[in-house]
């Protein structure tokens, strides 16, 4: 779990039953445990080097590595994984939340209503709409927490009242975005988001996705907050007979949820340059899926950011090699069944210690 | 030592996890009407010998003869078939299920429609806890009952499956001395309709009592067999330890301070009664600073309620009377509140309420005490292994590496785990509930050992246990509740075990009901 303790101390610290066999055990082992705990990663590498291999080629360059597809790629994965980060923390204390593609839709058409719409500069409007998102967590973390009923179904609510609220906020209507200083315009600022890349490759949304990503895995590798977030996934009575905050542990992890889901919401509004009420369906299907494939337990108490991101790339991998070979969408569909399936099975089969 | 007729011949059985050799070169015998107690610490190896007699480990060296006839078994339902039946541990029970349907659970009585027939299993669920002399309403749900009761319907529902073998993995871990009694009535009459028992566990005086054969297991290997009556607990416990340990029931007379945590006529009326829970009723001690207070009553006499109550974690409800903690009065309002005021709890169940067994050794230790090692919510590493290492030191934890998971841990050092958590809190005054449950005896006596060197230090402890020799030996003083009210207190230095079970009993005769429906 919180993995990577040093390993010195460990070498004086091995009492009783050492002896030749054991040590043979534990390196064995040891290989095979690495290789489950980085499932996810080499499940990545392993689809990435099948995308080569299957690639299409023109005058023989491999169109998958290409840097412009490869950019598609990564900005494709961007917005499910901004929300699969959020994903993660909830099902590591063993929640779920069926509402962040809901919240995604609601914070796209907030950011199209105040800049468009309202006329709101760019930072005031951020920042309502992360706040919306973060109230919103919060909230569905309240009802579970406070009022115990199970987060599946306070965020099944919660997906049809963010629904129902991205539909009265826009009128039932998608918002195109326009930019310019103008009245009804975006401001400028905001297309930059979409369209520029950072050191001409790197696109802004994805960007963004890795400083989440990387401040998610800082955070859960050294906060006193991520022990206690793990405690509670783990043995929910334990934690609070040991003195953590449950309460306040679920209410923030679903408040984080919340304002990532919407985060994306922003990404996806200025990808598409419009914000409409239906956006994000089912991205909380794909989302759970990258948890999944990245190795995290839904039963809580167990699995990492750095799976989620690896899992989310694979997704974002495999839909595009499948893309690139015109293979018939719903037959994508199927294969994505498969490899999640193929990833649950695989962690059925790691060693428990 | 009357040879009896094998009924279950198990010759040079081995089993390995890994390197390890749980088993090796082991040979069990057991008669038809024999109770043979199988002994040792944990990690010795009964469990795993065990569960390869019963079908549960299927892959081992070795042979298995059932009335001379060799056999092998798919798994613990074809066991069971042939008449071999297991009293887990853990009480594998289905909490959401009543009694009657965990004890008939997947050999449910129908109808003739072929419905079940829910009159026919509550009644003859009724008759069978009976005969283990308990009376419980077989419709009530497992999960409400407490860990001593499903105790009892486990052994309810093994009876039931009319086993020729039967194997007891500490069946007596969570019961009180008169329950135990009445198992032992109920295992004597199986052992005369020639049913061979195999019962394993800690307690010595129990062994004495009722096993015919005792044989000795240490590191997965055969140390001796020997008639129970005939040797002494020290020379018993040497064989299983494979060292001499010194007396194990004492802790230091130490001088005690000013009044710690007073109790006066603390009652709770619950907003819901729960059946089978005993709130405080009236309920007046205290303790000092260096003292160990005991508790003793039998099962559902209100002991862990008590506990609960004074950390702030019972269900709610109206509190009437004073909890004074160094003279100051508190309203316990949960663990966090209980913790900042000094105040820490080792729960009953370790492993449901205890520890996060598949996480590390080092999370579960420091998870009370975080904030002491960092910085604005930031973690220094260092710090927590150094403080994590120092209290493994100080409880003798045996373990391989900090970031091992817990589980791996012998039941023992998962205890010293918990112990640790708390420790680290630095409390002056420890709730303990049952804290030497299912420990082998070696961890107990350094639990013992721990317990009194805390007390030299200061600290107050409360210590709820059913094992009387535990708290004559350990407590400076011991409370008897009985029905949720303290009805006798005892300093240890002047009366024995039977002076605590007669008030615990009271003039409820040994066969009143104990926490049965009100």
């Amino acid at each position: 779990m919180t993995n990577a303790q040093d390993k010195p101390v460990a070498a004086e610290r091995s009492v009783e039953v050492v002896g030749e066999p054991t040590a043979i055990a534990e390196s064995s082992g040891g290989v095979v445990a690495t290789l489950f705990r980085f499932q996810s990663v080499f499940g990545l590498l392993a689809v990435f080097v099948a995308a080569i291999i299957f690639s299409p080629r023109r005058d023989g360059a491999i169109l998958f590595v290409s840097a412009d597809n490869l950019a598609n790629v990564v900005r494709a994965v961007s917005e499910i994984g901004i929300i699969a980060v959020g994903m993660t923390f909830v099902i590591l204390i063993g929640g779920i939340d069926l509402s962040v593609g809901a919240v995604l839709g609601l914070a796209a058409v907030g950011s199209a209503v105040l800049m468009v719409e309202s006329d709101w500069g760019l930072l005031p409007s951020v920042v309502l709409v992360l706040a919306v998102g973060l109230v919103f967590g919060a909230l569905q973390g309240i009802a579970t927490a406070m009022i115990g009923i199970q987060s599946f179904i306070v965020t099944l609510a919660g997906l049809q009242i963010a629904r129902g609220l991205a539909r009265i906020w826009s009128d039932g209507q998608g918002i195109a975005i326009a930019y310019g200083n103008g009245p009804h315009e975006a401001p400028d600022s905001f297309a930059i988001l979409g369209e520029r890349t950072f050191g001409g490759l790197v696109p802004i949304p994805v960007l963004i996705f890795a400083v989440v990503a990387v401040a998610a895995v800082m955070f859960l590798r050294v906060s006193a907050f991520s022990r206690h977030l793990y405690a509670v996934g783990g043995n929910e009575k334990a934690a609070r007979l040991s003195g953590v905050p449950v309460v306040r542990v679920k209410v923030a992890v679903f408040a984080i949820c919340g304002l990532l889901a919407a985060l994306a919401g922003i990404v996806h509004a200025v990808q598409l340059n419009q914000g409409s009420p239906n956006d994000g369906q089912g991205y909380e299907l794909d989302a759970i899926a990258a948890v999944v494939i990245g190795g995290t337990s839904l039963a809580g108490g167990r699995g990492s950011v750095a799976g989620t991101v690896a899992g989310a790339l694979l997704l974002g991998v495999l839909n595009n090699i499948l893309a690139l070979n015109n293979i018939d969408s719903n037959i994508q569909l199927l294969i994505k069944g498969l490899v999640i399936v193929a990833a649950a099975a695989l962690q059925r089969l790691r060693p428990t210690s | 030592m009357a040879e009896v007729a094998a009924l279950v011949r198990m010759s040079g059985i081995g089993k390995r996890y890994g390197g390890v050799h749980a088993c090796r070169e082991i040979d069990f015998t057991l008669g038809a009407g024999e109770v043979h107690a199988l002994l040792g610490e944990n990690g010795a190896g009964k469990s795993t010998l065990m569960k390869i007699l019963s079908g549960d480990v299927t892959d081992y060296d070795g042979r298995i003869e059932l009335d001379g006839e060799p056999v092998t078994f798919a798994g613990p339902t074809d066991a069971q078939a042939r008449g071999i039946a297991m009293i887990h541990q853990e009480l594998d029970l289905v909490p959401g299920l009543s009694v009657a349907d965990n004890i008939f659970l997947g050999r449910e009585l129908r109808t003739p429609w072929r419905t079940v027939d829910r009159r026919r299993m509550e009644r003859e669920a009724r008759a069978l806890l009976e005969r283990s002399g308990v009376h419980l309403d077989p419709r009530r749900p497992v999960g409400e009952l407490r860990v001593g009761e499903q105790q009892l319907v486990t052994i309810a529902k093994a009876i039931s499956l009319d086993a020729r073998v039967l194997i007891m993995d500490e069946p007596t871990s969570a019961l009180t001395t008169t329950e135990v009694e009445r198992l032992f009535v109920v295992i004597r009459e199986l052992r005369r309709s020639g049913v061979g028992i195999v019962y394993i566990s800690h307690r010595m005086e129990e062994i004495a009592q009722v096993a015919d054969r005792a044989t000795v297991l240490r590191n997965g290997q055969f140390v001796t067999s020997f008639d129970p009556r005939k040797l002494t607990t020290a020379e018993v416990v040497e064989a299983m330890v494979g060292r001499p340990v010194q007396t194990m029931f004492t802790t230091p007379e130490t001088a005690t301070g000013d009044e710690l945590l007073r109790v006066e006529n603390l009652a709770i009326k619950p907003r819901r009664p729960r059946p089978g829970r005993r709130d405080p009723d009236g309920i007046s001690l205290s303790v000092r600073a260096g003292e160990i207070v005991g508790l003793a009553g039998l099962l559902g006499a209100g002991r862990t309620e008590l506990l609960e109550t004074l950390y702030g974690v019972a269900p709610g409800g109206a509190r009437s009377g004073r909890i004074v903690l160094q003279g100051k009065e508190i309203q316990p309002r949960g663990p966090r509140h209980a913790l900042s005021h000094g105040i820490g709890f080792v729960p009953e169940d370790r492993r449901a309420s205890g520890l996060v067994l598949f996480h590390s050794i080092l999370a579960n230790t420091v998870v009370s005490s975080l904030p002491a090692y960092g910085r604005l919510g930031v973690i220094a590493r260092r710090l927590e292994r150094a403080a994590s290492i120092r209290m493994a030191d100080r409880l003798r934890l045996k373990f391989g590496r900090l970031q091992d998971d817990v589980g791996t841990l012998s039941g023992g050092n998962q205890q010293k785990v918990v112990f640790a958590r708390m420790l680290l809190t630095e409390p002056k005054l420890l709730l303990l509930d049952e804290p030497t449950r299912g420990v082998d005896i070696g961890a107990k006596a350094e639990i013992y050992r721990l317990l009194g060197e805390l007390a030299g230090q200061g600290i107050g402890v409360l210590l709820a246990s059913s094992e009387l020799p535990e708290l004559v030996g350990v407590c400076d003083r011991v409370v008897v509740l009985r029905d949720g009210r303290d009805v006798a207190s005892f300093s240890t230095a002047d009366s024995g075990e039977g002076d605590l079970l007669a008030a615990a009993m009271g003039e409820s005769a040994v066969f009143e009901e104990v926490g049965g429906p009100q």
